[in-house]
C-alpha cells in the first residue's frame, strides 16, 4: 500500500555560469489520506519550488515525487493547484473560470455545467456565476481559484500561499471556510499540502507542519499539531506550537 | 423571517447602503470571527491590533458589520451581537440566507428590487443610475450601483450580466 504522496529526497539545484545554487536538499515526507500538511520556512526557502516539483511543473535536480505509487505527471487530474495570485482567466465569467479543468479533462459540457454549479455553491460564490473576475473581490476571486480546483474531483490539493494576496479579515474568513469544505467528508480533496510563510496560519490550518531552513530547504522538523478543532488562536497550547516553529526557523 | 428582534444589534431604521458600500461579506465575516476569538468584546484599538488593520482600513469594516447588526460599538468597546454568534455557526449557505434578510430590508435595495418588478422586464444600467441619483446624488450613484449588484448577487436576490448591463431578479437556491 503506498502513500498518496511520496516525496523522496528531493534536491533542486540552478546552475548559472557554472556554479551551483541550492534551493533544495533532500526533502523527504509522505501524505495519507485525510492529512492535512502545511510546508513552512523563511522567504526564498524553496518552498513554492517545491510545491512545483511536487505538482510536476518542475523536475527535481535528484529525488523523485511519486504519487499513488507512480512519477507525478503535471498532467495528472487527482492534483489540483490553488495560486497565490488567483490566476483566473479575466475574459471568463465565474461559471466559465471553474468549468475550465473540466473541459481539459474532456467531461461533457451538460456534466461540466453541473460540476461546476456544484462547487460554485460549496464555495459561496452561488449568484457570481455570470460575474467576470473584475466584478469580484480578492476573497471572491480565490474562491474562484478553489471552487475550480475541487472541480475537478482531486485527491490531493496544493495551495501556494493561496491567502496571501489578500487583506487580514477576509484571509481569516476564507481559512474558516476552507477549514469547513475539509470537514465535509462528501467533498474532495482527500488530502491537502499547503505552502505558507505565516506561521500562525499554519498552525491554524494543519494536522502536520513541515518546517524548512532558509535555502537551501531542509526539513529541520515535522510536527504533529495535535490541537482540537476549531482552534483557538489566543489559547497557550496554540502560541506553544508558534513558537516553537519560529524557534527552529530563526 | 426577520432579524430585527432581541439580541440584534439594529437599533432604528436602515436608511441606506452606504456604510457596506466598499466592504466585502468576507471582511466582515472575517471580523466578526476576530471579535469572537477574543471572546466576543473588546476595545477597538485592540481588535485593529489583532487583525493587524490600521483603523482607517478597520474603520469602514466596523462600520458595515455595525449596519448589518452585527455588531454594536459603546464608548470605544466592540461586541458581537447573537446574529454574529448565528453566523458564526452557519454554514455558508446559511450565512447568506441570514445576510439576505438583512439586506433585503434595506430601502434602497428595495427601491431597486421593487422598480424590477413591477417593471416585469430586465432593468438597464442605466435606468438604475438614474433612479439612485434621484436619491442619493450622482456623484454616489455609480458606487452605490456596484454594491446593490455586489450583495444583491451574494444573496442570491439580484442577477446582472455586466455586458449587456441589464439586471433582473432570481430566486435563491435552496
Amino acid at each position: 500500500m503506498h502513500a498518496l504522496l511520496e516525496v523522496k529526497d528531493v534536491t533542486k539545484s540552478y546552475f548559472e555560469n557554472g556554479k551551483e545554487f541550492k534551493v533544495l536538499d533532500l526533502v523527504r515526507f509522505d501524505l495519507a489520506e485525510r492529512d492535512f500538511v502545511c510546508v513552512v520556512g523563511p522567504s526564498g526557502c524553496g518552498k513554492s519550488t517545491l510545491l512545483r516539483i511536487i505538482v510536476g511543473l518542475d523536475k527535481p535536480t535528484s529525488g523523485a515525487v511519486l504519487f499513488e505509487g507512480e512519477p507525478i505527471r503535471a498532467d495528472n487530474p487527482q492534483v489540483a493547484m490553488v495560486f497565490q495570485s488567483f490566476a483566473l482567466f479575466p475574459w471568463l465569467t465565474v461559471q466559465q473560470n471553474v468549468e475550465i479543468g473540466l473541459e481539459a479533462k474532456g467531461t461533457p459540457p451538460e456534466e461540466r455545467h453541473r460540476i461546476a454549479r456544484k462547487f460554485i455553491d460549496a464555495v459561496g460564490l452561488t449568484g457570481f456565476e455570470d460575474a467576470f473576475p473584475r466584478e469580484l473581490s480578492g476573497g471572491m476571486k480565490q474562491r474562484v481559484g478553489i471552487a475550480r480546483a475541487l472541480a475537478i474531483e482531486p485527491l490531493l490539493l496544493c495551495m501556494d500561499e493561496p491567502f496571501s494576496s489578500l487583506d487580514p479579515l477576509t484571509a481569516q474568513n476564507l481559512r474558516d471556510e476552507i477549514l469547513q469544505l475539509w470537514a465535509n467528508p462528501d467533498l474532495p480533496p482527500k488530502a491537502v499540502l499547503m505552502v505558507t510563510h505565516a506561521i500562525e496560519e499554519a498552525v491554524y490550518l494543519a494536522d502536520r507542519v513541515i518546517v524548512l531552513s532558509s535555502r537551501p530547504g531542509r526539513m529541520i522538523a515535522e510536527l504533529q499539531i495535535d490541537l482540537p478543532r476549531p482552534r483557538n488562536r489566543k489559547e497557550p497550547e496554540f502560541y506553544g506550537w508558534v513558537d516553537e516553529i519560529y524557534s527552529l526557523i530563526v | 423571517m426577520s432579524n430585527s428582534g432581541e439580541g440584534d444589534g439594529r437599533t432604528g431604521g436602515v436608511t441606506d447602503f452606504h456604510p457596506i458600500a466598499k466592504v466585502s461579506v468576507g471582511q466582515i465575516l472575517g471580523l466578526v470571527e476576530a471579535i469572537d476569538e477574543v471572546g466576543g468584546v473588546a476595545d477597538v484599538a485592540t481588535i485593529s491590533q489583532e487583525v493587524d488593520m490600521d483603523l482607517d482600513r478597520l474603520g469602514p469594516v466596523l462600520g458595515a458589520a455595525e449596519f448589518l447588526g452585527l455588531m454594536t460599538v459603546e464608548e470605544g468597546d466592540v461586541r458581537i451581537t447573537d446574529l454574529s454568534r448565528k453566523l458564526l455557526h452557519a454554514n455558508v449557505r446559511e450565512r447568506k440566507a441570514i445576510v439576505r434578510d438583512i439586506i433585503d430590508d434595506v430601502p434602497v435595495f428595495r427601491l431597486i428590487t421593487d422598480m424590477a418588478r413591477k417593471a416585469g422586464r430586465p432593468l438597464s444600467r442605466q435606468e438604475i443610475i438614474e433612479a439612485l441619483s434621484a436619491r442619493v446624488g450622482s456623484h454616489q450613484a455609480e458606487d452605490l450601483f456596484k454594491a446593490l449588484v455586489y450583495w444583491g448577487r451574494y444573496v442570491e436576490l439580484v442577477r446582472y450580466d455586466s455586458q449587456s448591463e441589464q439586471l433582473t431578479l432570481r430566486t435563491p437556491s435552496k
